[in-house]
């Protein structure tokens, strides 16, 4: 099977973000967790079946060093290739963004192309939906495992409710994951050390033309609420609760 | 990457056993069966230290691995302390089994999880280091920072002390006792990362020696003359292991930094009523044999009635909280029904005390969270010795 894995950077909450009016400035980009779960389950895929991983870390002039570490770390895993794909303009216009990358993937001939089913800065989780659309090719969402059966993929994924559904797919299709079937494996430190010093990251550009339909006004954090810690014995804190609930009344 | 095959894995074992220290002593192994007998974990594991090397002497590392009897260990020390041969038990045979399975990418989740985060941001918990001089803002007095100017003692709080809810309270009773002595003290604050030592002890050996690397150039920033640490591991890497690396400060515990202050510490002391029992962690105790430091400190203060446990000194019960074993929780506890730091508390309640005095910051969460578990909270209360000390003098 030949496999394609899409790996984003988003900011690294855990580091401090800056909001200005119509920009966010991360202080650091960390690759966003669903894709690195689209990558394992390439991986599994490959060592299951046999065949072949490609990474495409898609990055901005921004992003664009911060890829590196989360490629390497694919290969460190058991991608083939890597790829750092990068988009000219500095946009969440995913529709662009979407069409572009089906003209890309036109002649790679990927039996499985896999993304995270969404990033942590949109939310929207429509990069797979709408390479489905420019390429005519299959898409599901939300797969938690896959099956290879003759030219299909039997793929298990979460519905509503905490129900779960089988489903097969005629390859060649597009794969949202939700979450691999095993957890992240674990690349200790000097192994990935040794992997980027030696990595040959391939670099491509895609040029996305301007989009003028939505415009950002402006970001901004919500506001932060207000957290009261109650002390003392078991029976005062009862007490100020009672009295922080009629406060407010819900009492 | 994974490793191939069963030679690759031996080969890549011994490579590592070549690099520590008496590494080539397992071959002097007796079979004694000492280490087993020895272990917190002996009754439930499938292969102890003893077994191990019989394992790796009969090359079927692999399913030594998949028992997952590497992780049924929480770094404790007793078994390579009673070793007849002296083989590096808990600094080699584990830790190189340990490593195999990092590379073979699946160590149990908890710990990978609080491995990836140190990676990352110097710290387990997965918070920003530039919070890790957060609790500088908790107390009212100034502290300043190594970069700023020298200083006699640097005192490293660590992982826990800089970020653990509880365990801060700790690093501020020890921030507040280092004040109220007129030290001249500075911290590393956020250039300081995790010293590393449970990275080490969980065999992530690159990762423990990028973090030395970083600390070190940290602490080259200005003079100093000599560290103090609460954390009972940072103290035996700074002490043991950074040397290695070229760092050659002295390092001392902070009991032992107590026990050197205990003249003025006397004049200031208040009557305390406690009847107290002390718990000698691993890396203090068994491992770099400081058992008078602590007790001293606590004997001298009025009013205070000590008394031991039955396990004491080198032979006290782990807690179970080092060598990465606060992360591996739940790991262990599919193996064995009651934990080692519950059996611990029982065995402090029984003394009779009120306080249960440890000298290892991990010690508090485990013993915290084993006093939930047997019920006994209320009964006896854990404290660390720096707490201790400064009920004393407030
Ligand atoms: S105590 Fe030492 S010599 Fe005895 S079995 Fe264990 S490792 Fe071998
Ligand atoms: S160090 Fe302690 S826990 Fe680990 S194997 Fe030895 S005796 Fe057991």
């Amino acid at each position: 099977m030949k496999i394609c894995a899409i790996l984003r950077t988003v900011p690294d909450l855990v580091e401090e973000i800056e909001v200005i009016d119509d920009e966010i400035e991360p202080f650091a980009y960390i690759a966003n967790e669903r894709d690195e779960h689209a990558v394992e389950e390439a991986v599994i895929l490959k060592e299951r079946y046999g065949g072949s991983v490609d990474v495409i870390g898609i990055v901005d002039e921004d992003s664009e060093e911060e890829i590196e570490e989360p490629l390497a770390m694919a290969l460190a895993k058991g991608a083939d290739r890597a790829i750092k794909l990068t988009m000219s303009n500095k946009s969440y216009r995913r529709i662009e963004q979407a069409k572009a990358l089906a003209e890309y993937f036109k002649d790679k001939d990927y039996d499985l192309i896999l993304t995270g089913i969404q990033g942590i800065d949109a939310f929207t989780g429509m990069l797979g939906p709408m390479l489905s659309v420019y390429m005519e090719l299959p898409f599901t969402g939300y797969v938690t495992s896959v099956e290879a059966e003759d030219g299909t993929v039997k793929v298990q994924k979460e519905l509503g409710g905490g129900l779960l559904g089988e489903f097969r797919v005629k390859l060649p299709a597009i794969l949202g994951i939700v979450s691999a079937e095993k957890p992240l494996r674990f690349v200790p430190l000097a192994k990935l050390r040794q992997v980027m010093k030696k990595a040959e990251i391939e670099e491509d550009e895609l040029e996305i033309p301007e989009f003028e339909g939505v415009q950002v006004v402006k970001y901004y954090e919500p506001e932060k609420p207000e957290i009261v810690l109650l002390e003392g014995e078991p029976e005062e804190v009862a007490d100020k609760l009672i009295e922080a609930f009629k406060e407010i009344g819900v009492l | 990457m994974e490793l191939e095959s069963e030679s690759e894995m031996l080969e890549t074992y011994m490579e590592r056993l070549s690099e520590i220290q008496d590494g080539e002593k397992y071959k002097q192994c007796l079979q004694c069966g000492t280490c087993g007998g020895s272990c917190p974990y002996g009754i439930v594991t499938k292969f102890t230290p003893r077994k191990m090397i019989l394992a790796v002497r009969a090359n079927i590392i692999d399913e030594l691995l998949e028992s997952g009897a590497q992780w049924l260990c929480t770094s404790c020390y007793s078994c390579s302390f009673r070793c007849p041969s002296q083989i590096p038990l808990t600094d080699g045979i584990i830790p190189a089994a340990r490593e195999l399975s990092l590379l073979e990418g699946n160590p149990p989740e908890e710990l990978a999880r609080a491995l990836m985060n140190t990676a990352r941001y110097g710290n387990p918990f997965k918070e920003s280091p530039k919070k890790r001089d957060r609790w500088v803002k908790e107390v009212d007095f100034e502290i300043k920072t190594l970069a700023d100017g020298p200083a006699d003692v640097l005192f490293i709080p660590e992982c826990f002390g800089a970020y653990h809810r509880r365990c801060k309270e700790v690093t501020k009773a020890m921030a507040e006792i280092f004040n109220r002595l007129g030290t001249d003290f500075a911290i590393l604050g956020r250039d300081e990362k995790c010293i590393g030592d449970s990275n080490r002890l969980s065999g992530e050996f690159g990762l423990f020696e990028e973090l030395v690397e970083k600390n070190i150039k940290a602490m080259e920033k200005n003079p100093f003359s000599r560290i103090v640490t609460i954390d009972a591991h940072a103290f035996h890497s700074l002490r043991s292991e950074y040397p290695r690396f070229g760092f050659s400060k002295p390092v001392l515990h902070h009991s032992e930094f107590l026990a050197e202050n205990l003249e003025t510490l006397k004049e200031m002391f208040s009557e305390l009523e406690y009847i107290v029992t002390y718990h000698d962690s691993c890396y203090v105790g068994r491992r770099n044999g400081i058992y008078d430091a602590p007790r001293d400190v606590i004997r001298a203060i009025p009013g205070v009635e000590f008394v031991e446990m039955k396990r004491i000194k080198e032979n006290a019960l782990c807690c179970g909280g080092g060598g990465g074993g606060v992360w591996l929780d739940s790991f262990i506890k599919e193996f064995m029904k009651e934990r080692p730091a519950e059996e611990r508390v029982r065995e402090a309640a029984n003394t009779g005390a009120d306080i249960l005095v440890t000298s290892c910051i991990l010690d508090i969460p485990m013993f915290e969270d084993a006093l939930k578990m047997t019920g006994l909270e209320g009964q006896i209360v854990v404290k660390d010795i720096c707490e201790l000390v400064l009920e004393a003098i407030r």
